[in-house]
């Protein structure tokens, strides 16, 4: 059955490619003079059916990409190869004519942004330049066949009627592709460069190395260090998303059930309570309490009155002669530590969205259950959990992503609180509760390290895809959603 | 909201009690006395930090007590600092309207362009759609977290580091990614009531404004609120873009945490509690609503469907 969908995907994928190369080529060949004109001048196609207006507005935008192709992209693409060769030198005094000269130079940086900005725009031109090809033969088809060719008002009238979907996703489009398709790329070129702390623009020029950065994380030079740090980092990050998602799931459930369930008045002001601890933002709790539990803090003192410290000394859970508990600085702590304030912080959410999924659990399955005489534990594992499962699937597969690059929780518990003791740690620039984000953050902001924090990014993207599509195959399989569809 | 509660209740009900009739009542009462404890216990838990940065925040003592979680001496003396005796660090007032006036921008630029995007891979059927979708569903994976360094350059490319301008813009140039929900509930509205406008002679531009958007009131409040909160919570990238080191240009984000740096956090303390406090309520007003009319948008789809 899935081999079959597959196939059928494949060919439609298939054909879909080829014909929009047929089209192309039949817009070609079988254009009159005016299609061919088109192949130089855009705007010939229009102007021939005297859409005058568009013919011009099509030429004006070939004209400006030929200027900008001139006069923007070619000078960044003839230094794409090489990222540039000429070296910053200070500025010199001329002795001719006692004027200070900043010679020119290249900065690696602008030709790599440039370049695949340059990269970007021509293949947007040449998708452009082919459709505009095509328009101009399906007007040529029209007027043969005697079909009543647009007006200009007409033309900009369909953008708001049956095209309007273009007049919507435009912007919305650019946006995205500035601030999430660029940085991608740019983020996947840098992790073939060199660019780093020695190799810094506009002082220094940076090149193109290939794989040697991921060669030397997984067994190169690196790899004592970065290798090291890298592994430890990665177990942690997974370990924390697993935990981080099924705790706060679970919780959730069970807290949303306990408010829910009879006996338990005045449910509103409950859920209510739990809000305002999410309401407060993030960074105003999270700060918070990481002085609440720290060294010197009110909690730990609040401990010692009470013996805690004492039961930890004697548990072996602190040094004995420690004067307090090493909430956020001892390694083994703070993780305990932050997953279990990632509860607090996780669970009114969890507990938010399981009332929403309990309210439209199925009740009538649940009813005739009862009646077959089945026990109360025996619904709530045969129908409410597989309910929530499939209804909640997706959405736990979404955190589980988000955990991974939880940024916030980690970052303000543990920034310039925790310092690593571990010396293969530290040279790399890492600490044992950094999750991959934060390391990369930490990478780019404190070492400028931006080679080997593409070359994280990358990793931990194509973790979260991996991820995200396998589990979601495996859920989507069967249709099982339907079962509870009323 | 109640009608719902009861609902929902009926139908727990089901799940939690089917025992015997006789002398349910009293077990009954007995469960729910231990799960009102227990409950009152979690909310203790949960509400205890807020409740530190209440009393904190009015406490006389400027930096953090160990030894008193509410404070000997009471004061209003830290917001009299935070907005009328600003200083070379703490510039609340400054910081307040910084990340108002991103926000507001944020807020308009990012709930049109979600609106537009739902409204077009909701009701309209055109070739590259489902493509489309699939490619947004994917770079909607790819953490802003991990982009945001190679973000930072190219907006330093063009100038736009430290300028709120840039921050606007980093905040909302991408939102059009965040169109599920929105269109999830503009999925619910019956299409039928588009073909009837259509046959009216509307065009699309017609039935967008007139037919959708007064009736995803409850989402476009939502919408508004949730884009409108994102830059007061967001921490990560103010702290990559903003990093002149110039007061007057954070965010409250920013200065709250810088407020606390060590070698200030002795004299800083109640004042961060105080502008944690004063920044907590609007947005915890807000979140609140947003809460409701989420519930309200979801829910309603399901009975227009």
């Amino acid at each position: 059955m899935a081999e079959e969908v597959k196939k059928k995907k494949k060919s439609f994928a298939e054909t879909s490619f080829a014909w929009y190369f047929r089209e192309l080529g039949e817009a070609v060949v079988r254009g009159d003079w005016a299609v061919k004109g088109s192949l130089l001048v855009m705007g010939t196609g229009f102007l021939a059916r005297k859409q005058i207006l568009k013919g011009i507005l099509v030429t004006l935008v070939q004209l400006a990409y030929i200027l900008c192709l001139i006069f923007y992209s070619l000078p960044y693409l003839s230094k794409f190869g090489t990222l540039g060769t000429v070296e910053y030198q200070d500025p010199k005094l001329n002795p001719l004519t006692f004027e200070v000269e900043q010679f020119p130079y290249d900065n690696s940086f602008l030709i790599l942004i440039h370049g695949i900005v340059s990269i970007f725009i021509i293949v947007v031109f040449l998708l452009f330049y082919i459709h505009n090809l095509k328009q101009a033969y399906a007007l040529q088809c029209a007027k043969e066949k005697g079909k009543p060719v647009n007006s200009f008002r007409q033309d900009l009238q369909q953008m708001l009627g049956n095209k309007f979907h273009l007049t919507l996703l435009s912007l919305p489009t650019i946006g995205v592709v500035l601030m999430n398709i660029l940085p991608l790329l740019v983020l996947i070129a840098i992790a073939f460069t060199n660019y780093d702390k020695l190799h810094m623009p506009p002082g220094a020029l940076f090149t193109w190395v290939g794989g040697q950065n991921f060669a030397d994380l997984f067994g190169g030079s690196l790899s004592l260090t970065f290798g090291y740090a890298f592994g430890k980092v990665l177990v942690w990050t997974l370990l924390w998303a697993v935990m981080a998602t099924f705790t706060c799931f679970i919780g959730g459930i069970l807290l949303a059930m306990l408010i829910n369930s009879p006996g338990v008045k005045f449910k509103k002001t409950w859920r209510t309570l739990f809000v305002i601890a999410i309401a407060v933002p993030q960074f105003v709790t999270l700060i918070l309490v990481r002085n609440f539990f720290a060294d010197q803090g009110i909690f730990n003192q609040i401990c010692q009155d009470l013996g805690i410290l004492d039961l930890c000394r004697k548990l072996g859970l602190v040094s004995p002669s420690a004067s307090f508990i090493p909430f956020l600085t001892d390694k083994n702590w703070t993780k305990v530590m932050i997953i279990l304030i990632n509860i607090w912080v996780g669970i009114p959410y969890q507990m938010l969205i399981a009332t929403g999924v309990l309210m439209n659990a199925p009740k009538d399955q649940m009813e005739s259950a009862r009646i077959d005489g089945a026990s109360k534990w025996q619904i709530f594992r045969k129908i409410t959990i597989p309910y929530i499962l499939v209804v909640q699937g997706p959405a736990l597969i979404t955190d589980f992503v988000r955990n991974i690059n939880n940024f916030n929780v980690i970052y303000l518990l543990t920034q310039d609180v925790y310092i690593t003791q571990d010396p293969g740690m530290y040279k790399s620039n890492a600490k044992e509760v950094d999750l991959l984000v934060t390391w990369l953050f930490r990478l780019t902001q404190e070492e400028q390290n931006y080679k080997m924090a593409s070359v994280i990014g990358i990793i931990v993207f194509i973790i979260s895809v991996v991820f995200t599509f396998i589990s979601y195959s495996r859920l989507m399989k069967g249709g099982r959603e339907e079962d509870y569809q009323i | 909201m109640s009608e719902k509660e009861k609902r929902s209740a009926g139908g727990l009900k089901i799940a939690f009690e089917h025992s015997s009739k006789m002398g349910m009542s009293k077990k009954r009462r007995i469960g729910g006395t231990v799960k009102t404890i227990l409950l009152l216990i979690l909310a203790v838990i949960w509400l205890i930090p807020i409740l530190w940065l209440l009393v904190t925040a009015f406490s006389a003592y400027p930096g953090m007590s160990r030894t008193r979680f509410f404070p000997e001496n009471w004061t209003l003396d830290n917001f009299a600092r935070l907005f009328f005796r600003p200083d070379s660090i703490l510039q609340y007032v400054r910081w307040f309207w910084n990340t108002l006036v991103i926000s507001i921008f944020t807020c308009i630029v990012s709930s049109i362009f979600v609106l537009m995007v739902s409204y077009a891979f909701s009701c309209m059927r055109f070739p590259g759609r489902q493509g489309m979708i699939r490619v947004s569903m994917i770079l909607g994976m790819f953490p802003g977290a991990l982009s945001m360094v190679a973000v930072y350059f190219i907006m330093k490319s063009i100038g736009l580091t430290n300028s709120h301008v840039g921050m606007v813009v980093v905040y909302s140039a991408g939102s059009g990614l965040g169109y599920l929900i929105v269109k999830g509930f503009m999925d619910t509205v019956p299409a039928s009531l588009r073909e009837a406008a259509k046959m009216e002679g509307a065009n699309e531009l017609t039935i967008f404004f007139k037919v959708m958007m007064p009736l995803c009131r409850p989402i476009i409040v939502y919408q508004v609120i949730s884009a409108f909160l994102g830059p007061w919570s967001d921490f990560m990238f103010a702290r990559l873009m903003l990093n002149s080191g110039l007061s007057k240009d954070w965010t409250v984000a920013i200065g709250l945490y810088n407020m606390l740096d060590k070698s200030l956090i002795g004299q800083n303390f109640s004042a961060f509690c105080a502008g944690g406090l004063v920044i907590s309520i609007p947005i915890a007003i807000l979140f609140v609503i947003m809460q409701k009319y989420y519930v309200e948008g979801v829910t309603s789809g399901s009975t227009k469907g």
